[in-house]
């Protein structure tokens, strides 16, 4: 039956049986990605050889040639050279013949769960690079993207709050407002970023900018339609007649009515805030998360990717939760 | 308890009002004085919710002009304390902070709470021991920590009169308050109505001023007749009906004790006077014979 509700457990169980399922299936393309690269390298392999028996041929006549100069001392210099070529040549063979024999893929398109461990975690996790410069990228990139992502946050929270009550509140500035939040609302943000980077300097405040401009008119905007539709006007004259003052009435009343809703869209806007930000380090960054996706993606290195990728879902969801902790921490009578 | 002319607490002077072509209240002329507690009923539509407001003052009439205590007034004061049918408590806080919400507005300011924190604190604890007594006495106390979320709807209704008693004001006013309720609440609220207007009598009886003044807008006429020491009826039958409506019936009720017995037969005349004058055009061309509240007063002062 439609909506017929489901114990704890089963749900449990179901979450759980979601997240085994998805590893099976990656497990099951990571390792048909690592079947087909073997079966490519063993073609690629065998080529190879036919190649290297074609050379030993024209080796092997070279040196023919060479023993039949009378000559003393060009015959040796001849064969000495073949001989340095004929080491070449053998060490070849032997690599590909052993690479013919045990296909050893190691593809990182789609790296196993061996391979996301050994490179991609441990040399995330550990410090890498030269002893001049010796960083630990999981670190240094998450603190970089994390900094960037919470003040910028917190800067749009702040502007969108502002004027999202003041739109909510007041006609005119809604009159005002409006037009350029709709207008920019509907402008993909991403594309907005080479506008950025050419008028901002790329610093740290550039980042600030993309993510507070991001998420300003979609945020002021649904603040504004919240203190409009869910405070009544019965509670602003009441408030009125209980004394308050303009500003009380704002702060007092409307920001705290309407703190859940506004706890709610900052949650929302934690997604395409870290959409945005990733984008632009891709772009233009030194470090942070986007830096090391595009260096790993240049190189079709996905081990790091991977693992940067699972780790930012994992810190999302934390991110989630923290602030639906604090909406029930600072709006207990709003309830879930 | 004898209503005197000489202690008006609130006025309406030839008030008017519209909204583009639609003309709802036209020459509406009213006096309350202190420690009455007045019932307006009407048809619907008949604009008791906008002569609530202007006298409210959170919409002031387009003519005339409404005073309190003599002075005129169009905005909305601490002096008027509403109770609304729905939205009547903030949601963010327990019912006890609800009825210290009041105080706390009315007795400081926001630079006072931030700066002066300890001094706050401490008139906090004051503000929040003078809301429990209140919860206390409208039979409240045992949920005061609760969110109105939690509350029924006749607890939220008591908890609202609290909030808007709190801050003594000189005129309160009750918009539809039980009309949401169900029968025995109802009656529960209307009973402490009752018991706020045996203080009225006897704060009088000791020479003091009485302390609740109190308009009900209800269209329930048993309630009104119940609860009230006065009933207004407002509508548009009246032989200037088509400018707004107007006054069309003001007389005394029966005066009822808490909890003593209902005697429904004595509201049966008065009520059907009130179906006739207000609900009806049976008598349009002569309603002011209905409106004659202070004129009776005042033959009974004479009489006495």
């Amino acid at each position: 039956m439609i909506r017929q509700p489901i114990s704890r457990s089963w749900r449990i169980g179901l979450g759980i049986a979601a997240i085994l399922l998805l590893m099976l299936c990656y497990t099951i393309l990571s390792q048909s990605r690592q079947n087909t690269a073997r079966r490519e390298q063993h073609t690629v392999a065998g080529k190879r050889l036919t190649q290297l028996a074609e050379q030993q041929q024209q080796l092997d006549l070279q040196r023919a040639k060479a023993e039949a100069v009378t000559a003393e001392q060009p015959r040796q210099r001849a064969l000495d050279r073949l001989r340095e070529q004929q080491l070449k040549l053998d060490k070849d063979l032997l690599k590909w013949r052993q690479i013919e024999r045990e296909p050893n893929a190691a593809d990182r398109t789609v790296p196993t769960w061996g391979m996301l461990i050994m490179e991609g975690l441990i040399r995330a996790c550990t410090p890498q690079g030269d002893f001049e410069r010796k960083e630990t990228w999981i670190l240094v990139d998450f603190k970089a993207t994390a900094w960037r992502l919470l003040t910028g946050l917190l800067l749009g929270l702040a502007i969108s709050v502002f004027l999202g009550i003041l739109m909510g509140c007041f006609d005119p500035a809604e009159a005002f407002f409006l037009p350029p939040f709709s207008f920019f609302s509907k402008v993909p943000a991403t594309a907005v970023l080479p506008i950025f980077f050419v008028l901002v300097q790329i610093n740290f405040k550039m980042y600030l900018a993309i993510i507070a401009f991001g998420m300003l008119p979609t945020l002021a905007q649904s603040i504004s339609a919240s203190v409009r539709k869910d405070v009544p006007e019965e509670l602003l004259f009441k408030a009125y007649t209980l004394g308050a003052s303009q500003f009380e009435l704002i702060w007092e009343v409307i920001f705290r009515q309407v703190l859940p809703r506004i706890l709610d869209a900052a949650r929302l806007q934690i997604g395409p805030a870290l959409v945005l930000l990733v984008a632009a380090e891709w772009m233009v960054a030194g470090e942070g998360i986007g830096y090391r996706l595009r260096l790993f993606f240049q190189r079709t290195d996905m081990t790091v990717v991977f693992v940067y990728v699972l780790l930012l879902g994992l810190v999302g969801l934390m991110a989630d939760y923290a602030l639906i902790w604090l909406r029930r921490k600072l709006c207990p009578w709003f309830g879930d | 308890m004898v209503a005197s002319r000489d202690d008006i607490v609130l006025e309406c002077r030839d008030l008017g009002h519209w909204f583009g072509s639609n003309k709802v209240l036209n020459g509406i002329n009213l006096q309350i004085s202190r420690g009455q507690i007045v019932a307006l009923v009407g048809p619907s539509g008949s604009g008791k919710s906008t002569l609530l407001r202007a006298i409210l003052g959170t919409h002031p009439p387009r003519t005339g002009e409404v005073l309190m205590d003599g002075a005129s007034y169009r905005s909305p004061h601490r002096d008027r304390g509403i109770v609304y049918q729905r939205y009547s408590l903030l949601p963010f806080l327990t019912a006890q902070q609800n009825v210290a919400f009041g105080l706390k507005l009315d007795q400081t300011s926001l630079a006072f709470r931030c700066f002066q924190f300890w001094e706050w604190a401490k008139l906090k604890t004051e503000h929040m021991d003078q809301a429990a007594e209140l919860l206390d006495r409208v039979g409240l106390s045992a949920a005061k920590d609760q969110y109105p979320s939690e509350l029924s709807g006749g607890m939220r209704q008591r908890v609202a009169i609290a909030q808007a008693l709190i801050m003594r004001p000189k005129l309160l006013l009750l918009d539809e308050p039980f009309g949401a309720l169900d029968e025995a609440t109802r009656e529960d609220l209307q009973v402490m109505l009752l018991k706020l207007y045996s203080e009225n009598v006897e704060a009088r009886a000791k020479g003091e001023q009485p302390p609740y003044t109190i308009l009900i807008v209800t269209h329930e006429l048993n309630e009104a007749l119940y609860v009230s020491d006065r009933v207004l009826g407002l509508s548009q039958y009246h032989h200037g009906g088509s400018e707004g409506a107007a006054i069309v019936y003001d007389k005394a009720a029966p005066v009822y004790r808490p909890h003593a017995p209902k005697e429904l037969s004595d509201f049966v005349a008065q009520k059907e006077e009130l179906l006739k004058a207000v609900f009806s055009d049976e008598v349009i061309q002569h309603h002011s014979e209905y409106v004659s509240f202070w004129e009776d007063r005042e033959k009974l002062t004479v009489d006495a």
